[in-house]
């Protein structure tokens, strides 16, 4: 069986803390793997690059996408999974500081699953990522691989 | 029978009788005509027809006509009414040669070949006896002929008598209708004369009407297109004198790419023959280049051939000039507008972070290391927390204010009460534990922007949630109301009010009138209220009492 990880792709170091934080607060015990840009994430799902040896069954459960993103932006990174034939039924949320308008019809206009703020309180942080986990990982039947 | 002498003796009286009619006919050409008639028939009798030349030609037209009897004279009108033609050959030859005619014995039955039946039945009928002729010349030249018909049984048949008092009267009717007839040709000239002038005056004014439009009018010829006319604004405008403009073309006095162009649209405008308009032509004058609104009209002759070139232009220089600088101005705002939506963007994303990560290490402190902190420690990671959070709600305040103020508006019709529900439905979700009376009217509808209209209610209602906090019995209401004749809603709580006094500050930006302590805020929610309200073109206004609740009241611009 393959393993169920969970995709981060975030640049902000304190964000990245927090939200493993959150995940582990929330009792998510799966792997995160962190991706700093959007290029890297695109190579690490693409298996390419410095990725290329990444192991195939290795497959995000969800992709929790911020948009703001270092090289190539998180909206680039949604449109390139999208088009992939390998990548295009990846669950795929959203997380991110705004909820300008433009962001959001964007992202669902490139087919996000999920738009999610994260929010400046962190106890609502946590609860916001708590039931992100549960729906995402546990409630929600996944695509037979 | 009077004698011969008497004859003569009363012939003279007549005749000197007859001499101051005619001058005391005067001028009257008809007058005199008449009077002759009557003067001749009166001396010689018995009718007396004056034919006198036609203006053109040796053709005779009967002038009067006079006898006793009206009857007659009015037949004898109808019968000589046209130019006499073959009928008036001897009359004719009466006044061409000066010869005079007497037929003392007239035999109807000889002439009747060369006369026309009406006349001959009317010569019958009267019982014409005797005819006597003579012409009327004035230094040699033939003005016409007297005419004598003698029916009348009781006089004695016309004599050489007769026709000497008959040609003394014609050199005398001779002379009196020369006169009345320079008299009339005087009088004409003076009518030309008056006419003339007139045209003159009318001439005059369309010259200076045209001299002081205040636009340039030009006229070219429709052969060399050379200019054959310029007013005042045209020479204006182009800083060129007429005299140096008459007689020009466009090649004398433009660069040679804007002459063919005027060329051109001349001929398109000749040939066509009709209007052409060119809406924004470039000019080259004395003070630099300008631009013109000119429209060109084709003056034709009455076979419909182009005579003339008529232009009018107008100088739009200015106007695209404004034109150009309001554009200018729209593209300014427009780029500070995309920059502003950049800068809200970053700031929305950017600023955000780092709240989180203060927010976020604090609680991890509390969490992690709660048992190294006393109270107070604990107690200022808190205000940490609380501050990190109150400024991203200021931020996110600024963020909705800045795009009301910029987004654009689609109106439609919205169901305000559906609005006002959604409004108090997420803030009993926030604050489950609250028990507030909410009353709101049903089917309330109206044009609006439903998002901007949405967050315009999010706010008042918040409003009125947090100034019930502390108020038992807590009521909120959304009623429609009418003002000043116009249907306006109103939002009342019972909550804690303010002063009237304070009413200005209400709408102002970070203005508050509660301290934080007592009701949190940023002072942002009704600014973006009253945004909303006047972006849609409609007022709101606040009433309260400190301690007895407040009411907000707005008009939406855009109802129907």
């Amino acid at each position: 069986m393959s393993e169920r990880v969970i995709l981060l792709v975030e640049d902000n170091p304190s964000d990245e803390e927090l939200t493993l934080r959150a995940l582990k607060k929330s009792n998510i015990l799966n792997r995160v793997v962190v991706m700093r840009d959007g290029a890297e994430a695109l190579d690490y799902l693409f298996r390419r690059g410095a990725h290329a040896s990444r192991p195939a069954d290795e497959v995000p459960q969800v992709v929790l996408l911020d948009l703001k993103l270092p090289k190539v932006d998180g909206l680039e990174v949604l449109r390139a999974i999208r088009a992939d034939e390998r990548t295009k039924l990846l669950p795929v949320v959203v997380l991110t500081s705004s909820i300008q308008e433009q962001d959001v019809v964007s992202s669902y206009g490139l087919g996000a699953n999920s738009y999610v703020r994260k929010p400046v309180d962190f106890t609502q942080f946590v609860e916001a990522v708590r039931q992100l986990g549960l729906y995402w990982l546990v409630i929600n039947q996944p695509l037979p691989t | 029978m009077p004698s011969e002498v008497e004859r003569l003796r009363r012939g003279i009286r007549l005749l000197s009788d007859a001499i101051v009619a005619f001058s005391e006919a005067g001028t009257d050409h008809h007058r005199v005509l008449d009077t002759i008639a009557q003067s001749v028939a009166t001396v010689v009798g018995d009718t007396c027809l004056v034919l006198v030349r036609a203006p053109e030609g040796d053709d005779l037209i009967t002038g009067a006509i006079y006898d006793q009897d009206p009857a007659l004279v009015s037949e004898l009108r109808q019968l000589f009414a046209n130019r006499l033609g073959a009928e008036g050959r001897l009359a004719r030859e009466v006044m061409l040669t000066g010869e005079p005619r007497l037929t003392p014995r007239i035999d109807l039955q000889a002439v009747k070949p060369v006369i026309s039946e009406p006349m001959f039945a009317l010569f019958e009928k009267i019982g014409l006896r005797g005819s006597l002729t003579v012409a009327m010349r004035v230094r040699g030249e033939a003005v016409g002929v007297l005419n004598v018909l003698r029916h009348r049984d009781a006089r004695q048949p016309l004599d050489e008598l007769d026709r000497e008092l008959l040609q003394d009267l014609a050199n005398h009717a001779g002379l009196a209708i020369a006169n009345a007839r320079l008299t009339d040709r005087l009088r004409e000239s003076d009518a030309i004369r008056a006419a003339k002038e007139q045209a003159d005056r009318a001439s005059r004014f369309l010259d200076a009407m045209i001299e002081h439009i205040p636009d340039m009018v030009f006229v070219k010829d429709a052969d060399r297109l050379a200019f054959t006319r310029f007013n005042r604004a045209g020479e204006a405008l182009l800083g060129v004198s007429r005299t140096d403009l008459i007689g020009k073309t466009d090649y004398d006095l433009f660069p040679p790419d804007e002459a063919q162009f005027f060329q051109a649209k001349d001929r398109e405008t000749l040939n066509n023959k009709q209007l052409v308009e060119i809406a924004e032509e470039p000019i080259q004058t004395a003070s630099g280049p300008r631009w013109l609104h000119t429209k060109k009209v084709p003056i034709l002759d009455e076979e419909g051939t182009p005579l003339y070139l008529l232009g009018i232009s107008h100088d739009i220089t200015d106007r695209k000039r404004a034109d150009a600088e309001i554009l200018r101005a729209k593209e300014q705002a427009e780029r500070a507008n995309k920059e502003l939506e950049a800068f809200s963007y970053s700031v929305a994303h950017d600023l955000r972070a780092p709240l989180r990560g203060i927010d976020g290490f604090s609680q991890a402190l509390l969490e992690e290391y709660a048992d190294k902190l006393d109270a107070v420690g604990r107690r200022y990671l808190d205000r940490v927390r609380d501050s990190a959070q109150r400024m991203a709600i200021l931020i996110d305040d600024l963020l909705n204010l800045s795009k009301v103020t910029r987004a654009d508006m689609s109106l439609r019709t919205v169901d305000l009460s559906a609005l006002a529900a959604t409004s108090v439905a997420s803030l009993q979700r926030l604050d489950p534990d609250r028990a507030v009376t909410v009353v709101i009217e049903p089917g309330l509808s109206v044009r609006a922007d439903a998002r901007m209209l949405a967050l315009a209610l999010d706010n008042l209602f918040a409003n009125a949630w947090k100034f019930t906090s502390k108020t038992p019995d807590a009521r909120i209401e959304l009623f429609a109301v009418e003002r000043e004749g116009q249907r306006a809603f109103a939002v009342r709580d019972n909550g804690a009010g303010f002063d009237m006094q304070y009413q200005n500050k209400l709408f102002g930006v970070f203005q508050r009138l509660h301290s934080e302590a007592e009701f949190p805020g940023t002072g942002i929610g009704l600014v973006t209220v009253a945004r909303i309200i006047h972006r849609h073109g409609g007022q709101v206004a606040a009433e309260g009492a400190v301690g007895g609740g407040a009411t907000f009241t707005f008009t939406l611009g855009t109802e129907a």
